[in-house]
Parts: structure tokens; C-alpha cells; sequence
């Protein structure tokens, strides 16, 4: 398959339909679930899509090596490249990995100030033309929601899109009446669209809970692959 | 086993530059009683430390050459191999690490794991080398060690654990309290040499029991009989050991020890480790090629009485002529016996067989497996293998990177030009990543390496110890270039008027292999139509075309060259005939085959202070760099990113005045990248002008 009817076939397609045509620039997407039910995995396909759609891609992370990160950026793209037969996908690869960056971040003892600094300066001084930026390994727990405002004032400056996970507690999800865990509310008000991962008996469901500015208790009639770990639609 | 190969070790002391290695191996070699003082690294009383025995290396404050020394630890025999701390000198530690046993891994106290360290850690998982961590300089103000061990978990994946906890910290560092045994140790005397051995203060008792549990957590993981022994609360020192022992060597640990090797804090601890948890060359097993069985491999034996074999890895000029340092894998090597170089398939006996101790060296009649010895006026290359005459082995090929740099350099007068070409004879032996050869065109004398700072530092060894004084040119990068696409050729080679003619007709396709391969030569003749005779000879005329290519004049790269037709005449088709006729084909066929220029890109690693965050970004972006990552932790971060050779010259002058000297950078070859159309366009118009010139 060539990259161009690869990218029109993605099961991304159909998730953009469900939300009007995509987050949208200047607006933050979140995709929360418990540990270990392929938020990572959800993040890096989406952030792929973006590359092959020839995006640039800056990936904040709060918890791995860089080089960890990395390696879910390769097996994400074998996977896809494998599923779908990609022509030349080697090629392919070389060059949309020029246009993916890396940044890790301590959680512990970064302010959201410095954070936008080093966003900014790998933007500006970097040079590097960021379209979409996903954050992996945030702890909305001990976050604070005026680091979400800051994110959200910043991005819609520089018309970028930006997706978040979110881990929900393991033990005891709390969840709002429009289906919105708890630990995310302070943070709704800066959230356009809001995703929850339910794991179910052989894959794992996609649900959207908010939609703009509409709460909305839908099936995306899409799942995440428990072997490949890649989203595909049921 | 003999007892004596059971006690040795062969270690190396890995380190960022500038964490205390040098003055660490001092104080090593002081407290083993080998030398009676102890002097500075950058030698205030300008006696210098011992091991770095070349003048530059003290200027610069630099370790360079790895040296092995013996040394004697509580009946434990222990060569020290100095690994260089520089990336630039890859090769240097490449070759230490295929010859030690285990490694310490220094750390600065302050600085924690920086860019070399990861480097280096990497170099040692390559070889799997068990390794132990010293965490130094414990007496500088900011000093960390727990900060230090969390890194090694976090940057270098390492399941790294303390086995000591410090007493005090900076200016009031006192000791370190093991937490094997669960003493205090403190370092008393002028020198730290006498060590007093008490009771863990009451205000560290806490703390030190909560840090045992964690290493008896992470330990008894590892041993079935340690577990059952710490739930009972009865596990014994030497349980606790030998579990260490095992994991450490399985690569599953890395004990944590710490001090201040300056202040003679914690040296003797750490000696004492190295005898505990890392291995004897026993506990390693070691491959050799057998050149006989087609590469096939074998398993050396530590029995001294096996018939010998030895790897050569490190040359050294001395007073006295040609020292090689070899380390043993199989038998032993006795002064008077023969060996055999299976390289250049000579024998030779062996005259004087030494020891190395620190700038003194002792004359041995014998020497066993595992262990390093120097050997007197054997005419030899590095990384050679030494056998029994016996056998023909081959300690298994170093990995050996391509040279990515080259410069022109000139002799100023006639005497400094004689020196010149035995230094450059002296360093190519030395190091196999540095080559030279005149250039035939020019006339000019080239050196190859691995970087700037490699040559430069032969250039300043020519000039110290050779005193050859040499101009030098604008480095050059080298270029390679390679074809994207499928040609076909078909082409006659026809010279047959008057006299003995010429005839060969080759046709095939040229393709890029697609693999890491340079070069593939497919044979798909049927029906003879070129003789089996005549088959090597256009492998040959391929391979001589791919030396030059024809689009920017740089050597071809990663080409699978076939042939599946031809003719021949019987009387004018010579070798010669189809070599010109595979040259000529090639060369057709190679600009159908869309070529493109290469050229080396580096994997450059610079690490700073947060607030030149953006001027290290800006650096790399205007470099044409592609900025692969940054990590930020406190008020340092480290960018990772991937930029061409060329672009990268001068560049620490640039980054020392962009970030008022804070920030530092290491860089290593990573691979071969397509160079942009517009520089391309550059380099081929160069190479036209200089044909029709040729011409």
C-alpha cells in the first residue's frame, strides 16, 4: 500500500468523524485509562499518523528513557507498515523520524513555566516546526489544573495541537455523572476532547466521553489491538 | 584451576573525564603499596600521576593511553587497565574492554551520570562487562551519591544498589558505612591508609538499615538460600557476598560504592569489592576463531598447560624499543618459547617477558592464562593474535569503525619530515583506526580518524615526542556515494587492430544490495558464455570501479554487481580484457543508477546547564542537526541528536562561548546519511572541474 491510501484507510479517520474533524488547533485532547492498557501505545499511533501525514511531532515525556520512548515509536511503525504492507517502508521511516522529537521531562520540581520554555526554545531555537505535541506520563493527580491554562494559552499561540494521557487511579475509578473520571474535573474547563480506554475480555474499547462542547457516552466502535497494540476499528 | 588465576582480576576504571579516574588509580596503586606518594593529577609539584606516563596526557589532564599495571591486593593479583575517558579515542577503549574481566564505573558525586558516562556504560554492555560503580568526590560541595544511584537506575538502566551509605557529606565527610558487614569505616593517617573499623554512629543507624534492606531485597532475588536466610533475619556476611557476587557477574547488579579517592575516603572498600564481585578471568569464557575450520569458534582453555594463545592489544614505544602488551587466554607464555603471529604467519621466540608495574617494570620467566604481560621487540601490529605454532586461532576481530576524517599534513623542514613518516608508521600500528597515505595526486601526506580531536592529538604526539613539526590543512570529511536505483549494462571491450587484440563483452545490472553490505559481487552466467576463468577478473574490474565512483569521486558504497551475459573471443579475451571491459560497464551503468553522495553523520550528545537550552537547540539546528531528543532533570539537560561531520568542526570553540564554557558535548560515528541536493550539486561540480583539469 502507498503512504497516501495508508493514511486515508487509518482507523484515525474514523475517530476524527466522531469529533468533528479532529481536536482541532489550539485544543487539548485527553486519553485517560488505568495503568497498563495501552495509553502509551494509543499516543505514539496517533503521533505516527501525524508523522506519515508528513507533521511534526514533538513527544513530552514525564516517565521513560528517551530510548524507550523511542522504541515504541519503532514498533509502532512496524506494526502499521507490517498490517498494511507499506511501500518502501524503510524509506518511509528515515524520513519521518527527521520529524519527531523527543523531550523528558522530572515531573518533580519542573514548573509549567520551564516546561514552555524548552517547548519554545525547541520550536524557536530548534527550529523545529511543530504541529502536534503528545504528552505521556503526566500525573494529573499531583498536576495542577493552571498548568493545563498555561498549555492551553501557549498552544493556541502558536496554533498547535496537543494530546495528553491520563492514568486513573487502578484500584477505585471515581467517574462524574457525564462519565468523567474524577481526578480529570478541575481540568475540563481546558479539555476538548476527552477519551476513556476500557480493557474488555479480548481487546480494549475506545469510548468518548467528551466531544467540544458536548458530553457524550459514545462507542467509537474502535479497540486497541492487545497483540499489536494498535488501534483498529471493530 | 590454579588458585593464582582464581584470585586475579582484570579490570578497567571507566569515567566521564574529569571524575577523579586518574587520582582514583593513584590512590589504587598507593594503597596496594606499589608507590610511596601520592601527587596530583595536574601535579602541583609537578610529578604527575603515574599512570598516565605521556607528557600530553598531563597537560591536558587526560588519560590517552590504556596502560595495564599490576598491582598486589590482599593476595589478590590485579591488573588495572586504564580505559581512556575521551569518546575520540573509541578504538583505546574498544580494545581495553575486549581484555578486561569487570569494570568500575566512576561517577563524579556532583556531576552523576553525564554524557561519557552513558557512552561509556554502553561500550561495556556491549562486551557484557560486569561492573561495580564509585561514586567520587563525595567531598565537593553538592555531592550526591543517592541522587547519583538513582541516575544509574534511571539513565543507564542499571539495577544499581548501595552497599555503602556516607558518613557525612562535602567538607564533613567522615567515612562510609558498609552495609554488608554493617560497620563504620573510617580512614585515618596522613595518607587515609589506616582504616578503623567501629560502630555505625547512632544518627546513621536508621538510615543505614533501611539502605540494607533494599540491597538484601534486590540481592536475595538472585539466591534462593540468601532469601530464606533474610526472612529468618540470619543471613551471613559471606552469604550476602557471594550472592552479590553471582548476580554482579550474571550483569543483573551493580553495588554502589563511594568516597573521595582525593581525600583518600573509601579506596581501600572499593579494592576489596573488586576481589568480592568481580570476576576472575576463570569465570569468563573466551572464544577464539580456529582459521583452520573456517572461523569456526572454540572456547579457550585457562590451563596452563594448554598450548598458547595470546591477543597483542596495545603497542607502546619505549626507550628500549617496541613493548607489547598481550593478554593471555590460553596456556601460558614462557620466556624463550616460540609463538607463532598468525596474521603475518611468522614465528618468533620470546626474549624478555615483563611485568608492568606502575613505570617499573619486572622481568618474569613465566606467565599464565588470564593473565597481562608485555612482551620485548616482537614485530607486531595491534590486535594481533600470538598462538603455540601449533595451533592457528584468532581471538575473534575487534570491531573496527571506518575512518570518517581525513587531513592533509606537511612536514615544515627536511628533519621534521624524516621524524613525520616514523611517527605516522608508529601510530598506525598503534591504532587501526588511524590510517595515512599519499595521496597520488596531490603528493600529500593524509591522515585518517574518528575526529577532530583524534588527529589532533597525533599531530601534537608528532610534535612532542617525534619533534615533528607539521602544517596541516582544512580537515575533510569522506564522502562515499551510492546508487538508489537498478542500471543495466551491456557493453564490448574491442581492441583488435594489428597485434595481439583485446575482446570481452560483460552484461548484467548493478542494484543497491538494500543491506548494510558494500559490496556483492552475483555470478549468473549459464552456459559458459564467459569462462569460469574469466568470472574473478570482472569481480575484479567491479571492484577497481568502485573505488572512485563517477558521481562525486568518492568510494562507492552498498552496490550488488551481477553479471548474467557475455561473450568471448578465443584468442584476444584476457584477463586484463574483461577487468577493463567490468570497469567501463560498471562506470555506464552507475550513472543510469541515479547516484547519490553520502557522508558521515555523527551521533552528538551535549549536555549543559538548562538555561542554554535554547542556544544548544539553535547550535545544532543551524548544523543541519536532527534534534532526536532532550532530557531534562533538575538544571541539567541532555540533547541528543544526529548531525553531519562536516558541519560539526570547530564546534567546541562554538559551544564553550555559547554557553560560557558549562556545557560539553562527546560524539561518535553513527552512520552514513544522504548529503542535501544543494551540497551534492557542490561536490560533483568540484569533482567535474577537477576530470577536465585531469584531462
Amino acid at each position: 500500500m502507498v503512504r497516501k491510501e495508508l493514511i486515508k484507510r487509518s482507523p484515525l479517520r474514523l475517530l476524527e468523524q466522531s469529533i468533528h474533524g479532529g481536536v482541532g488547533k489550539g485544543n487539548i485532547g485527553i486519553i485517560a485509562a488505568r495503568k497498563g492498557t495501552g495509553k502509551t501505545a494509543c499516543l505514539v499511533h496517533i503521533a505516527t499518523d501525524q508523522l506519515l501525514q508528513d507533521k511534526q511531532v514533538i513527544h513530552v515525556s514525564f516517565s521513560s528513557r528517551t530510548d524507550h520512548i523511542m522504541a515504541w515509536y519503532e514498533d509502532i511503525f512496524r506494526e502499521i507498515a507490517k498490517k498494511r504492507d507499506l511501500e518502501d517502508a524503510m524509506n518511509v521511516h528515515d524520513e519521518i523520524v527527521r520529524n519527531r522529537v523527543v523531550m523528558n521531562f522530572n515531573q518533580h520540581g519542573i514548573t509549567a513555566e520551564q516546561l514552555l520554555k524548552s517547548l519554545r526554545a525547541m520550536i524557536s531555537d530548534g527550529g523545529f516546526a511543530a504541529d502536534t505535541i503528545v504528552v505521556d506520563g503526566y500525573d494529573f493527580e499531583t498536576g495542577d489544573p493552571r498548568t493545563l491554562v498555561q498549555l492551553r494559552e501557549f498552544i493556541r499561540e502558536l496554533g498547535l495541537t496537543v494530546w495528553i494521557s491520563a492514568s486513573t487511579h487502578r484500584d477505585s475509578p471515581n467517574y462524574d455523572k457525564n462519565g468523567v473520571p474524577a481526578m480529570l474535573v478541575p481540568f475540563l474547563e481546558n479539555i476538548s476532547v476527552l477519551i476513556t480506554l476500557t480493557p474488555e475480555e479480548k481487546h480494549i474499547r475506545l469510548r468518548l466521553v467528551k466531544d467540544h462542547d458536548q458530553y457524550r457516552k459514545e462507542d467509537l466502535h474502535l479497540e486497541l489491538d492487545s497483540k499489536t497494540l494498535l488501534i483498529r476499528e471493530e | 584451576m590454579s588458585e593464582k588465576t582464581t584470585n586475579m582480576r582484570n579490570i578497567g576504571i571507566s569515567a566521564h573525564i574529569d571524575s577523579g579516574k586518574t587520582t582514583l588509580t593513584e590512590r589504587i596503586l598507593f594503597y596496594s603499596d606499589k608507590i610511596h606518594a601520592i601527587h596530583e593529577v595536574r601535579g602541583k609539584d609537578g610529578v604527575g600521576a603515574t599512570m598516565d606516563s605521556m607528557e600530553l596526557e598531563k597537560e591536558r589532564g587526560i588519560t590517552i593511553q590504556s596502560a595495564a599495571t599490576n598491582v598486589t591486593w590482599k593476595n589478590h593479583p590485579v591488573n588495572i587497565i586504564d580505559t581512556p575517558g575521551h569518546v575520540d579515542f573509541t578504538i583505546e577503549v574498544e580494545r581495553a574492554l575486549r581484555v578486561l574481566d569487570g569494570a568500575v564505573l566512576v561517577l563524579c558525586g556532583v556531576g552523576g551520570v553525564q554524557s561519557q558516562s552513558i557512552t561509556v556504560d554502553r561500550q561495556l554492555k556491549r562486551y557484557q562487562v560486569p561492573r561495580l560503580a564509585f561514586i567520587n568526590k563525595l567531598d565537593r560541595t553538592g555531592a550526591n551519591p543517592y541522587r547519583v544511584c538513582d541516575q544509574l537506575r534511571n539513565k543507564l538502566g542499571l539495577n544499581a544498589v548501595m552497599a555503602q551509605i556516607p558518613i557525612g557529606l562535602e567538607e564533613k565527610l567522615e567515612g562510609v558505612v558498609d552495609l554488608v558487614t554493617m560497620t563504620a569505616l573510617y580512614f585515618d593517617g596522613d595518607s587515609g591508609e589506616k582504616i578503623r573499623e567501629v560502630e555505625i554512629p547512632a544518627g546513621l543507624m536508621e538510615e543505614a538499615l533501611a539502605r540494607r534492606e533494599l540491597l538484601l531485597d534486590a540481592v536475595s532475588m538472585f539466591d534462593d538460600e540468601l532469601m530464606e536466610a533474610v526472612m529468618e533475619e540470619n543471613a551471613t556476611t559471606e552469604q550476602i557476598r557471594r550472592a552479590m557476587r553471582r548476580a554482579t557477574l550474571a550483569n543483573e547488579l551493580c553495588p554502589v560504592f563511594m568516597g573521595s579517592a582525593y581525600k583518600n575516603k573509601g579506596v581501600q572498600p572499593l579494592l576489596d569489592a573488586v576481589t568480592y564481585y568481580l570476576p576472575a578471568p576463570d569465570d569468563v569464557e573466551n572464544i577464539a576463531l580456529d582459521l583452520d575450520a573456517g572461523e569456526q569458534e572454540v572456547v579457550v582453555s585457562s590451563d596452563p598447560e594448554a598450548p598458547a594463545v595470546a591477543l597483542a592489544f596495545k603497542l607502546e614505544e619505549g626507550q628500549y624499543g617496541q613493548l607489547t602488551y598481550v593478554r593471555i587466554y590460553q596456556g601460558s607464555v614462557r620466556k624463550g618459547g616460540d609463538l607463532f603471529n598468525v596474521r603475518s604467519r611468522k614465528k618468533f621466540k620470546v626474549g624478555r617477558l615483563i611485568r608492568m608495574h606502575s613505570n617499573h617494570m619486572e622481568d618474569i620467566s613465566e606467565a599464565g592464562a588470564g593473565d597481562i604481560v608485555a612482551l620485548f621487540g616482537v614485530d607486531c601490529a595491534s590486535g594481533d593474535t600470538f598462538c603455540d605454532p601449533r595451533l592457528n586461532l584468532s581471538m575473534t576481530s575487534m570491531y573496527v569503525p571506518n575512518p570518517v576524517i581525513s587531513l592533509a599534513i606537511r612536514p615544515k623542514d627536511k628533519a621534521s619530515s624524516d621524524r613525520m613518516g616514523k611517527a605516522l608508521g608508529r601510530f598506525v600500528k598503534e591504532d587501526p583506526t588511524f590510517r595515512s597515505y599519499v595521496d597520488e595526486e596531490s603528493q600529500e601526506t593524509i591522515i585518517q580518524g574518528m575526529g577532530e580531536l583524534h588527529l589532533d592529538v597525533y599531530i601534537e604526539r608528532m610534535r612532542r615526542e617525534y619533534k615533528a613539526e607539521v602544517e596541516t590543512g582544512a580537515p575533510q570529511v569522506a564522502f562515499r556515494e551510492t546508487i538508489t536505483q537498478q542500471a543495466e549494462f551491456d557493453y564490448t571491450h574491442k581492441k583488435q587492430t594489428g597485434g595481439s587484440g583485446q575482446y570481452a563483452r560483460v552484461a548484467g545490472y548493478i542494484e543497491p544490495t538494500g543491506t548494510e553490505e558494500n559490496y556483492e559481487f552475483v555470478n549468473k552466467i549459464k552456459g559458459g558464455v564467459i569462462p569460469t576463468d574469466y568470472i574473478p577478473s570482472v569481480d575484479k574490474g567491479f571492484r577497481a570501479a568502485m573505488d572512485t565512483g563517477g558521481y562525486i569521486g568518492y568510494p562507492v558504497v552498498t552496490v550488488r554487481a551481477c553479471v548474467n551475459d557475455g561473450s568471448t573471443h578465443p584468442v584476444d579475451s584476457s584477463d586484463q580484457a574483461f577487468q577493463t571491459a567490468a570497469l567501463a560497464a560498471f562506470r555506464i551503468a552507475y550513472l543510469k543508477a541515479k547516484p547519490i553522495a553520502l557522508e558521515p553523520i555523527m551521533k552528538v550528545s551535549v549536555e549543559g546547564p538548562n538555561e542554554f537550552q535554547g542556544n544548544i537547540f539553535g547550535s545544532l539546528n543551524q548544523r543541519r542537526g536532527v534534534i532526536l531528543s532532550s532530557s531534562e532533570d533538575g538544571n541539567f539537560s541532555i540533547v541528543e541528536a544526529e548531525v553531519p561531520l562536516s558541519e560539526m568542526f570547530g564546534y567546541s570553540t562554538v559551544l564553550r562561548s555559547l554557553t560560557q564554557g558549562k556545557a560539553e558535548f562527546t560524539m561518535e560515528f553513527s552512520k552514513y546519511g544522504k548529503v542535501p541536493q544543494s551540497i551534492a550539486e557542490e561536490l560533483r561540480e568540484k569533482y567535474e572541474k577537477a576530470r577536465k583539469e585531469g584531462k
